[in-house]
């Protein structure tokens, strides 16, 4: 196999949620020397990205994001093996929180779940979780993003909130920001002066990678 | 250049060029035929819609003759939400006497099945006294909320929690045994108001908890429709397709997760449902006419598919309406015109 059969069978394998096919051609590639971060991040990553967009679409169900996460740990796990400790490294940092007063987390469970394929570890502070909290979470774990997320038009005033608290505390260019959820927009984002909208699971890991210089 | 006014998904203002708009509603209409597998809407379609879109006039309306009726979801209830202080049958007043309601739809503020069970003895007093003061239809309504029949609120094992963990078969467990427990909550409040006197039933919002919300309220509406064949039943949805949380279950042999529109409706026909509520998502980061050129095209599609009436849900959020908590007349009133006109919807 060359390269590109290497790659456009990576991305299959992930959307089909093939684990025994995903771990043979992970093995297969390492076995004839190519670049293991340039096999997981042009193949199995779009692959998991592209699954996040099906399921987006209703064309791949939870059942299968989460097969194809576990999935892509495995594969991960195989590549590490190899590669050198500079490469294995995590992209960085997250703190990831539904906003205080809403206590939707379907979505923010879904984007985490991309965002640790991607190789970015991520704080999980659950939902209904106030700013203080959040930004105390951030302080202690040295996060490089916070993300929020909010559902409702009335809650969408907490991801200001945090904004404006970072600002007081003057630790506003200490973490990248990001927000998220379905009354948020890229203007909203703009207004409040987050450093990024996610507006979906595929583009939140997009933005989170941009954010950290590895996109 | 000659520029519309028009709003985003969120009720900003925004000015499009004719040339924008045009562009916007083929973007729209292209988007949604291609995620349902359906037609877009037709050169024919579009003009309508774009002379719709681009009207001066501040409010616009159905013709003479194209006048549909309306149904409601947790209606009663939002009058108290604008900062109207009145009861629940003050409210429903108010629809019939002031806002010319065709229809009306007794709720209570904990709007799921399961919290009304509890409490459907004292509901049907209201019913009881709202019918003796109305003429309009008046249905009783709630949600499936299959989530929360979850622990530790509720008996089941949380799926939220087990599939993150990787334990897909023990959560696709739990919502089966979700779906038992909300399909008999439904049938016994539903059973309960029929008989204090409601003209009909509202499954509101379903599949919010994904598609084993679907199924419960499915199977009610089944064993509701055997047990009283003439109660209408409307089935209103959550979204505009099926979220799979399970993934794996299914109604006559049909899989519910990543259903569209135009076929739920024929599951709902199946069940026996009496009125669909068509949903589709409004995506705030999008213009108007994108939207409703996506939101026309979605429900001419379920509206030819069905034989039952299809009411389509123009409210916050969905329709092509605003995700804004006061939604502007303008686009909302443009949005019912389509849908209707375009759409062929036989309610809102």
């Amino acid at each position: 196999m060359n390269r590109d059969e290497v790659l456009a069978n990576a991305i299959d394998a992930m959307v089909n949620c093939d684990e025994k096919r995903a771990l043979e051609i992970a093995e297969k590639a390492i076995a004839a020397g190519f670049d293991p971060v340039d096999i997981l991040s042009e193949g199995f990553s779009v692959g998991i990205r592209k699954v996040g967009d099906l399921f987006g679409r209703g064309e791949l169900f939870l059942p299968q994001l989460i097969q194809s996460a576990e999935i892509m740990k495995k594969v991960t796990g195989v590549f590490e093996s190899v590669m050198t400790k500079e490469a294995a490294e995590k992209k960085g940092k997250m703190v990831i929180a539904t906003v205080e007063g809403d206590v939707h987390d379907i979505g923010k469970g879904i984007v985490i779940s991309l965002l640790r394929t991607q190789g970015i570890e991520v704080i999980d502070l659950g939902r209904d979780v106030k700013t203080e909290k959040i930004i105390e979470a951030a302080l202690e774990v040295d996060a490089d993003i916070i993300g929020t997320s909010a559902l409702l038009s009335t809650t969408l005033a907490g991801q200001k909130k945090l904004e404006d608290e970072l600002r007081k505390r003057g630790l506003r260019d200490r973490f990248k920001t990001m927000v998220g959820g379905a009354p948020c927009t890229q203007r909203w984002a703009d207004k409040i002066g987050a450093d990024a909208y996610g507006e979906d699971a595929a583009d939140a890991v997009e933005k989170a990678l941009a954010l950290l210089g590895k996109g | 250049m000659e520029k519309v006014f028009t709003r985003m998904g969120d009720a900003s203002g925004v000015w499009l060029s004719k040339e924008e708009v045009r562009a916007e509603l083929e973007e729209g209409t292209n988007d949604a035929a291609d995620r349902g597998k359906i037609p877009p809407l037709t050169e024919e379609e579009l003009d309508r819609l774009f002379d719709i879109c681009t009207r001066r006039e501040k409010f616009v309306s159905v013709e003479p003759g194209n006048e549909v009726v309306v149904t409601f979801d947790a209606g009663t209830l939002k009058m108290v939400r604008v900062g109207v202080p009145v009861d629940r049958s003050q409210a429903i007043l108010i629809h019939e006497r002031a806002l010319g309601s065709d229809t009306m739809e007794l709720a209570h503020i904990d709007y799921s099945y399961k919290q009304i069970k509890p409490i459907a003895h004292d509901e049907k007093y209201y019913m009881e006294q709202a019918q003796l003061g109305t003429v309009i239809p008046l249905f009783y309504g709630a949600m499936p909320n299959v989530g929360l029949y979850t622990q530790p609120d509720g008996p089941v094992p949380n799926w939220s929690e087990l599939l993150p963990m990787g334990k897909i078969t023990e959560a696709q467990a739990a919502q089966e045994e979700a779906v038992e427990h909300a399909e008999r909550d439904m049938v016994y409040v539903g059973s309960k108001m029929y008989e204090g006197g409601a003209d009909g039933i509202n499954f509101d919002t379903t599949g919010a908890s994904g598609d084993a919300d679907f199924l419960a309220a499915l199977r009610a509406i089944r064993a509701l429709k055997e047990k009283y064949p003439e109660l209408p039943i409307e089935l209103g949805m959550a979204g505009e397709f099926v979220l799979g949380m399970h993934g794996e279950l299914y109604f006559d042999g049909v899989r519910l997760a990543g259903l569209y529109p135009h076929d739920q409706v024929k599951l709902a026909e199946k069940a026996g449902a009496t009125i669909f509520g068509a949903v589709v998502n409004t995506n705030s980061s999008k213009s108007f006419p994108w939207n409703i050129a996506r939101a026309v095209t979605f429900v001419k599609a379920c509206t030819e598919a069905a034989n039952i009436p299809v009411h389509v849900n123009v409210g916050m959020g969905v329709g092509a309406v605003p995700v804004f908590d006061t939604p502007p007349q303008d686009v909302v009133s443009r949005a019912s015109k389509a849908l209707v006109e375009i759409g062929k919807a036989d309610g809102l």
